[in-house]
């Protein structure tokens, strides 16, 4: 096996340098988004230079509690991302979204790595936590998507809902459109990159791996696997939300409320 | 019977409705006129349960407007949105997607009841194969009316049923909603031809 060529903080510094192209266009197109992308892109430094020394030691310690707790409060800032992005109300969907999320993820979680990898301990930190980080950034995405298409649609098309409702329609068969676009917005993305997947793209984790200095058929069948553990979380997670976020969304005659949306 | 009353209802500090009231008996036809915003709409949906905020008392045959009888209430009207751009792209799904619910299943038209009510709003039978985008609003409109009428809903719910009409379909469509016997209809219309065929013309 090739030695490992690590990049010192010097390198990683120079490569900032290909963030000067995005910044550009961003600017050159007046998005607005510039002082966003520099906030996101030294949240990102920070936040992984700090997780990479906090891993080290929660690896070390591997201890459930510990892991277990590590991976609600992952959750937790997932969720409140997921509502930030969605222009939902905070205190009424924060429940809802987080219940999912820790749902679809120890279903999932549970499977993968007790199942298929069949570890004596799920909550192996090595595993449990890596894992666990992979299927809530990767799902943060769809669930935004689906959610906001979701609700802003149903705001939007306030007619067609009620064209159901006030012909018969059960709450449930009149959402059914809505739910059907929600999912199809949401995972049509993921199912064409999924599906040119090896072709034109090789995953992150995959390349991570094999420049970590793994085995290229190990990194694939993990690749494989996390794959199709991030598709099936991801569906459930956006399922679960919207089943568990429509119970407060809509008042007592069904109509949806006007005020879950932030100003 | 449908009974409103002693309705009250504001909308950003403005009343719509202050102490209103109105029996409306099985069977009969009523047209709610007046002008833009003084409330048409605004009864329909209230009738519909789409604004639940207001005060008094709204009955739909028998039944009290509330959280729990709005599912039987719904059961017994059909409706007719005044906007007829729904977001469907067939305009099969336009004119089947109600009877696709598990309580309209079996209203399902047969070809013979299609036949019927198709003719009877001047309508081809070869605009089901069409898209939505391809048809006029007036052809909107009677595809939503003929849908509504299948439903075999003892109350329908009508907002301007005859304004992307001609004035020869505008009649013939008229006449044939309002000769329905055993039919409530209530109506929110600025159409002379439909206020005066009538049983009450309500001011609003």
């Amino acid at each position: 096996m090739e030695k490992v060529i690590d990049i010192n903080y010097f390198e990683l510094f120079t490569g900032y340098a290909l963030m000067l192209i995005p910044v550009f266009a961003l600017w050159y197109y007046k998005t607005g988004l510039v002082k966003d992308t520099l906030i996101a892109t030294a949240r990102m430094t920070v936040q992984l230079l700090l997780v990479g020394l906090y891993l080290e030691y929660i690896f070390k310690l591997n201890n459930a509690l510990i892991n277990i707790s590590w991976v609600v409060l992952m959750s937790i800032i997932a969720s409140y991302t997921i509502i930030r992005r969605s222009g939902l109300k905070m205190k009424l969907f924060f429940i809802p979204v987080l219940l999912s999320g820790i749902i679809s993820i120890a279903i999932t979680d549970a499977y993968f790595l007790g199942f298929v990898v069949k570890l004596n301990n799920i909550f192996n930190a090595r595993y449990f936590i890596p894992v666990t980080g992979m299927l809530l950034g990767n799902t943060i995405k769809n669930v935004v998507i689906a959610v906001d298409a979701f609700y802003k649609r149903i705001d939007e098309e306030e007619n067609y809902y009620r064209w159901h409702l006030a012909n018969g329609a059960t709450k449930k068969e009149a959402l059914l459109p809505f739910m059907r676009d929600a999912l199809r917005v949401a995972f049509n993305p993921m199912i064409a990159t999924t599906a040119i997947m090896g072709l034109i793209s090789l995953p992150g984790m995959m390349t991570g791996q094999i420049l970590g200095g793994s085995n290229p058929n190990i990194a694939v069948k993990y690749q494989i696997m996390l794959l199709i553990t991030i598709f099936s979380s991801a569906v459930l997670n956006v399922v679960l939300t919207i089943f568990f976020s429509n119970r407060i969304a809509f008042d007592a005659f069904d109509n949806l409320k006007k005020g879950i949306f932030r100003k | 019977m449908t009974e409103i009353s002693h309705l009250t209802l504001s909308f950003k500090n403005e009343k719509i409705f202050d102490d209103f009231s109105l029996l409306i008996k099985k069977g009969e036809k009523i047209a709610l006129s007046g002008e833009s915003g003084k409330g048409k709409t605004t009864l329909l949906n209230l009738i519909a349960g789409f604004f639940p905020n207001y005060r008094g008392k709204i009955t739909v045959f028998g039944k009290e407007l509330n959280s729990a009888n709005i599912s039987e209430i719904r059961k017994t009207i059909a409706w007719l949105p005044q906007d007829t751009s729904i977001a469907v792209k067939t305009v099969k799904e336009l004119f089947f997607s109600p009877f696709n619910f598990a309580l309209n299943k079996n209203n399902k038209p047969s070809s013979n009841e299609l036949s019927t009510i198709f003719s009877e709003f001047a309508l081809d039978e070869n605009l089901l194969t069409k898209k939505t985008n391809e048809i006029s609003g007036g052809q909107k409109q009677r595809i939503l009316l003929a849908s509504c009428l299948l439903l075999k809903k003892p109350l329908l719910l009508l907002d301007e049923p005859t304004s992307a009409l001609d004035e020869k379909i505008k009649k013939k469509i008229t006449d044939y909603i309002l000769k329905q016997e055993d039919l409530t209809v209530i109506a929110a219309t600025h159409d002379d031809y439909w206020k005066n065929k009538s049983d009450k013309i309500v001011v609003l």
